[in-house]
């Protein structure tokens, strides 16, 4: 398996994004190295000899206004967010309040999204499982982020044995389609919100891992690495100050597709029965209940599930939009 | 070829291995007593004890973990918890029908995915920018339809509204024809999102070589577009195509899982749900394992396809 592959297993979009962003390191490679090499001269230890910030900086707001795709995904994102929190508020029956009389009633301006058997309200449940699957795709990716810069650098920084014995564990977990891994590790672990985030965050770290170390490979002979190396600055300075924050921009791509990939697992380890168990909403646990009554009550099951869509296709559109910020080439 | 084989194969044997280490000590991470909790909590005392030795549960674990390897090695999986049926016996019956589920998706994805993308990098090539845009946007939100619910979609519209599939009945391999309209819908709701990933890549990979020099020497002795496109064109494009088809398989296994639940077909998806759901964690860890080796050997082999389709490649 080669470093490519390891994100590809769910989406063809990991790789594409490491190999981008190798080939847009590279661009930059001269320029930065000359810079660099005058700075060093000038230099010492207690100061940053490379650009310590990414070289590339994202003005939040600027990109949310102007690039296309993060446009589309705040105008996706931002309302269903918006909804889910302010829920309480909302002219709403709560999500666990019953209504016998009320079962199975098709959508209407009481009930938007219709109600359940027990007569609970569907969107008011369909809110409260978006909070949870919110929580859980923003979780696993902080989770993966985190040992996957940390492991992923010492990886590709140190090399030689430390490499070999972390990438061999990588390999183990990555033998595992990622939905059987968290299946596999939810029967351990047992149901619940947290089981759930570990099991899931643990079959996203080794790709974490594998792309981070491909991206320090990449960056390792960097000229500017060279230069604060003459000047003998500590090797934990080099990752800290020179490495990893050159590194943070793929990730984030890779962050906001894991998140989107995360909330589909959640999904459905919860519509398996496997996931966050009822009587607490969340998205897959709903649209499970509603399989029952699929002829009768079409919108338990077909709604919530829509739900997903969108907020899955709004996290893509976060993480193009994050490419195309980064990479020019990317713009159309 | 064959000295990149050799490595490969070792290569592909330390994984196993390794996968295997996991699996065991996996189980073993069980919080509390492992036994106890296999039997479900409702064993104490004695019975609790011979519970244990029964599993094999009370040697040291070495001596556990030697024999786990020795027992996978000859293909002896133990038996269920709850039936005491062997495992690779269920299995051995499970594995048809997931076979078939998989293989018949897999051809149908290949059959639609390839000329699709194909013609979505010819009109996108062509300038006819917005039909190749209706493709690709199509293909990223069905790309994206979790597979539940794509599946619950197609039930809802083809069995139970329209009546034209199936979505429940008996599974049974002697009658081809009964089986093949049983698993027509789980093969659909597996194909329609390989399609699109399949699809995607088959237009990026395809509108690259387009810009290619043979493409336009081609061109120039006067072939027509679609030889161009489809002799020249698509059989340089390959390659990439080859890696998705295999790397899909992880998806595709996933997938499995899911829809042999929803249709309730008896494949090894289901074995799995049903051996976590009655805490069979023999079972259940043996099922998985099962998976893992799978998804090792279907890389293996696309990694060797890949090497025999372009000698360039090193690994």
């Amino acid at each position: 398996m080669t470093n490519s592959k390891g994100y590809a297993d769910r989406n063809q979009y990991g790789k594409d994004s490491c190999l981008h962003e190798a080939v847009f390191f590279s661009q930059n490679e001269e320029e930065e190295g000359l810079n660099v090499k005058q700075e060093a001269v000038a230099g010492t230890i207690g100061q940053p000899i490379a650009p310590a910030q990414p070289r590339i900086q994202i003005s939040y707001m600027r990109f949310l206004y102007v690039n296309k795709n993060a446009k589309w995904a705040m105008l996706i994102l931002l309302p269903i967010l918006l909804l889910a929190f302010l829920a309480p508020a909302l002219p709403l029956q709560a999500p666990l309040e019953s209504n016998i009389r009320a079962s199975l009633n098709a959508p209407s301006l009481e009930h938007p999204f219709g109600t359940d058997k027990l007569g609970r309200d569907v969107l008011s449940r369909t809110l409260s499982g978006i909070k949870v699957s919110l929580f859980v795709g923003f979780s696993v990716a902080l989770i993966a982020l985190a040992f996957g810069i940390v492991l992923g650098t010492v990886s590709g920084f140190f090399g030689k044995t430390t490499d070999r014995m972390i990438m061999g564990v990588v390999d183990i977990f990555l033998a595992f389609p990622s939905l059987l891994l968290a299946i596999g590790l939810v029967a351990i672990l047992g149901a619940g919100t947290v089981p759930v985030i570990c099991a899931i965050a643990l079959s996203d770290v080794p790709r974490f891992i594998r792309l981070q170390r491909s991206l320090v490979l990449s960056l390792k002979s960097r000229t500017y690495i060279d230069a604060a190396r003459t000047v003998q600055a500590p090797q934990i300075w080099l990752m800290a100050k020179h490495i990893v924050p050159n590194t943070i921009a793929p990730l984030l791509v890779a962050a906001s597709i894991a998140s989107a990939n995360a909330i589909l697992i959640e999904a459905s380890l919860s519509f398996l029965g496997l996931g966050i168990l009822p009587p607490e909403p969340s998205l897959g646990n709903i649209i499970k209940d509603g399989q029952m009554y699929l002829q009768q009550a079409w919108w338990i099951s077909t709604l919530p599930g829509a739900v997903i869509l969108l907020i899955a296709i709004s996290l893509h559109f976060l993480s193009d939009g994050i490419r195309e910020e980064l990479d020019p080439r990317a713009r159309k | 070829m064959l000295s990149y084989a050799i490595k490969r194969v070792m290569q592909l044997i330390v994984t196993m291995f390794g996968v295997v280490t996991l699996v065991f000590f996996a189980i073993r991470m069980i919080p509390g007593d492992p036994a106890a909790a296999m039997a479900g909590d409702n064993l104490s005392g004695a019975a609790l004890e011979e519970f244990r030795q029964r599993l094999g549960l009370d040697a040291p674990l070495w001596q556990q973990y030697t024999d786990y390897i020795q027992s996978v090695a000859r293909f002896d999986f133990g038996s269920t918890i709850t039936t005491s049926l062997p495992i690779a016996g269920l299995m051995l019956k499970a594995l048809p029908i997931t076979l078939m589920v998989a293989g018949l998706t897999v051809l149908l994805s290949v059959l639609i995915a390839i000329p699709l993308g194909t013609l979505a990098a010819f009109l996108a090539n062509k300038g006819k920018k917005k039909l190749d845009n209706a493709i690709t946007w199509t293909a990223m939100v069905v790309d994206l339809m979790p597979a539940f619910w794509t599946a619950l979609l197609l039930m809802l519209f083809l069995s139970l509204n329209l009546r034209l599939l199936p979505a429940s009945g008996t599974v049974s391999l002697e009658d081809p024809m009964l089986m093949l309209k049983r698993i027509a819908l789980p093969v659909l709701v597996l194909a329609i999102s390989q399609v699109a990933t399949l699809a995607r890549i088959t237009r990026t990979a395809v509108l690259e070589v387009l810009n290619e020099d043979y493409v336009r020497t081609a061109r120039s002795l006067g072939m027509s577009e679609i030889a161009v496109v489809f002799r020249h064109a698509l059989k340089n494009a390959m390659l990439p195509i080859i890696t998705v088809v295999g790397l899909s398989f992880g998806n595709l296994l996933n997938g499995t899982v899911i829809v042999e639940f929803i249709f309730s077909i008896p494949g090894i998806g289901t074995l799995l749900v049903y051996g976590i759901n009655s805490r069979d964690y023999p079972l259940v860890q043996n099922v998985i394992l099962f998976y893992a080796f799978v998804f090792v050997a279907i890389n293996f082999i696309t990694d060797i396809i890949y090497k025999k389709v372009d000698p360039r490649v090193q690994f």
